[in-house]
């Protein structure tokens, strides 16, 4: 019997390193080896100044940097804006419709985010409906049109990831202790309060989660910049694609990757400082 | 002059000559070997007439094609398969050739398989894949078609003999435009620059093109331009592009903002605009009095390809005039093929006069081939016109 137990123990201390190493194993080829070669990639072939490619990221390719990121940060907000509230209204004020309502917030991923993008520039056609409603309200952008402006293409954004911003926010919702609400409300708190004192707070992590899960893919994103936006809406991620495929400066689209990835990283890191992580899981 | 109706080869032949012989690509060997190439070619040309000849069973039952879109008809394949037994996987996924070509370099360099037996790739892009050795010979035996194939496209400076290569089609860029948008008649490549078109305008992002009839507007050669012309016209484009006047850079997906009305003028391929008008019919193409740029579209085996004896058998069926009349009538571009502009003249007369197809010595006079680029000078042109596009 003692050798039994010697041996649960041995299985026990090598059972953890066991359980992660597929996870680990698959980081390893998929994410380390592919990151370390294009570092490799991104300092050029030897004999060349090893940095040039990070100099012209910032130099030739700063206005794509910004715009990447003033999209990616507009969309986000717009998707808080616009998902917090139907996510409350799910979590709280749906009833028997809930699960019909949150179907519907993931329908629309049965079809191909490509051709959801293309559904979009059928809809801001210059000549669809939408525009020239827009145009008798005087309220088309500068350029007279939707299609292949800013706007276009942050809505695209808006719209390919609004249910990543919903999702997060609705599960943090629905996991909120009524009790809390009515104790509040039971300590003088009118409804306003409670939800400013309660609620959100509470449904914080939520809104962290979401706004990762759409500004960093948004960031890198160039599908909707390619399809909605003209020459000068282009991303980073448009640059990084026609670097790597049409120009093939491998070195300069490794550089632009890795400045997309750091920006956004110390982006990452300083926003859940400020709301807190603890409860992201 | 030349009869109506007929298609004119002697001056395609006389045109293409003239800017191939330009090309200093493989040009000193090129005399040399080409000769030999050309004649063994027609030798085993000659040898067998009917199809089918070459021996032997084909060793497998379908050919996997990648080429560019609205560029066959519809029924071609089918009836490829009904005389021969082997299916087509006609796949129209080649909209842009540098983007095409970073797709099959790693696996051809790797010398794996990329699932194509057939690749339609432009005259230039065609050039590098045989220079890489990413080609394959074209099996003669079962091809002897390829006696049809037009005198002045024969011996080309990148494919000496066409050992390698067989045009598909060749094809115009000029201007598509829509008249309703416009106003008016449009002539010239300074018309694509009139303020009233601010935010109607699509250029193609295939650089020849683009750089090429913008140079022509300039008043400068593309059959012998310098970097200097290159930054020039470029410098116009970045221009244009970064005060709103050019709304995007395309493929072929120009065609369907012109036919839905977001664009009034686009830099288009001039066969495009058959398929175009059957959405739109007010939509015209043509060739800007400045000139327009030629070029072709030519047919490789990959080097990967494990079945080049069925890939030369599409060759063949498509390089029987007929045939070829039977694409180019769905797709009126240029046909390679001798006899197909007769062919054409019995299945759609009207179409058989048009310029599109069979362009007037006039025409043939504007159109300019771009000139070969080595290597560094390739890489530069496109640096230049990556910055105008502005990515």
């Amino acid at each position: 019997m003692a050798g039994t137990a010697a041996g649960g123990a041995r299985r026990s201390r090598y059972a953890p390193y066991l359980l992660v190493a597929p996870g680990v194993l698959w980081l390893l080829a998929f994410y380390v080896l592919p990151t370390l070669t294009l570092a490799k990639t991104s300092l050029g072939p030897a004999g060349t100044v090893w940095y040039d490619g990070y100099r012209r990221a910032f130099t030739d390719y700063g206005e794509h940097l910004l715009r990447s990121f003033g999209y990616s940060l507009t969309a986000t907000l717009i998707c808080i804006a616009l998902g917090y509230p139907l996510a409350f209204a799910i979590a709280f004020r749906s009833g028997r419709f809930k699960n019909l309502l949150l179907g519907l917030v993931i329908v629309p991923f049965f079809t191909t985010f490509l051709v959801r993008t293309f559904a979009w520039k059928t809809i801001l056609n210059d000549g669809g409906i939408l525009v020239s409603v827009l145009g008798t309200l005087h309220l088309l952008p500068a350029e007279g049109r939707l299609l292949n402006t800013s706007w276009a293409v942050i809505g695209g954004l808006t719209y390919n990831f609004l249910p990543f911003m919903i999702l997060p926010i609705y599960v943090s919702l629905e996991k909120i202790d009524r009790r809390l609400v009515e104790a509040a409300q039971d300590l003088y708190c009118n409804a306003q309060e409670a939800f400013l004192k309660v609620v959100l707070p509470l449904s914080l992590p939520g809104v962290l989660a979401g706004s990762l899960l759409v500004f960093i893919p948004a960031a890198g994103d160039f599908i909707n910049a390619e399809l909605l936006g003209s020459p000068n809406q282009k991303m980073l991620g448009s640059v990084i694609q026609g670097q790597f495929l049409t120009v093939r400066d491998y070195p300069l689209a490794a550089s632009l990757s890795f400045v997309l990835m750091t920006i956004i990283t110390l982006m990452v890191l300083a926003y859940t400082r400020a709301l807190g992580t603890e409860d992201l899981a | 002059m030349k009869k109506s109706g007929q298609f004119d080869e002697q001056e395609l032949q006389d045109l293409v000559r003239r800017a191939l012989s330009r090309r200093q690509f493989l040009g000193r060997t090129a005399m040399a070997a080409g000769g030999l190439a050309l004649g063994s070619s027609l030798l085993s040309a000659c040898k067998g007439k009917d199809a089918g000849a070459g021996g032997g069973a084909p060793t497998a039952k379908s050919v996997r094609v990648s080429n560019w879109p609205l560029y066959i008809d519809q029924k071609t394949p089918a009836d490829f398969q009904a005389a021969t037994g082997i299916a087509v996987e006609y796949n129209e996924d080649v909209n842009d050739n540098d983007e095409f070509f970073a797709k099959i370099d790693e696996p051809l360099k790797r010398g794996q398989s990329i699932d194509r037996d057939i690749v339609v790739l432009t005259d230039w892009m065609a050039g590098r894949l045989i220079k890489l050795g990413y080609s394959q010979p074209i099996v003669d035996a079962r091809f002897p078609n390829k006696a049809n194939l037009v005198d002045g496209l024969r011996n080309v400076g990148f494919d000496p003999g066409r050992a390698h290569s067989v045009p598909w089609l060749s094809g115009m860029s000029g201007i598509a435009y829509n008249p309703k948008k416009t106003g008016r008649e449009l002539t010239s490549v300074a018309d694509l620059f009139d303020p009233k078109f601010k935010g109607q305008i699509t250029m193609l992002t295939e650089m020849r093109d683009t750089v090429g009839l913008i140079m022509l507007g300039e008043g400068k050669n593309p059959e012998a331009c310098t970097v200097d012309d290159a930054k020039l016209a470029c410098a116009k484009i970045k221009k244009y592009r970064e005060n709103g006047h050019i709304r995007a850079f395309t493929g072929n997906d120009y065609a369907e903002d012109l036919a839905a009305g977001n664009i009034a003028v686009a830099v288009a391929w001039s066969g495009d605009i058959q398929g175009l008008s059957a959405d739109n019919p007010d939509l015209r193409w043509f060739a800007p009095k400045e000139g327009a740029m030629l070029f072709s579209d030519n047919m490789i085996i990959p080097k990967t390809s494990d079945r080049p004896d069925v890939a030369s058998m599409w060759m063949n069926y498509c390089y029987d005039p007929a045939h070829s009349a039977q694409i180019v009538q769905a797709a009126p571009y240029l046909s390679p093929v001798k006899g197909a502009g007769l062919e054409l003249a019995k299945l759609d007369p009207k179409l058989a006069k048009s310029e599109l197809v069979n362009p007037p010595a006039e025409l043939y006079s504007r159109l300019k081939v771009f000139k070969w680029l080595e290597e560094a000078e390739e890489t530069e042109f496109n640096r230049l016109f990556q910055d105008a596009k502005g990515a």
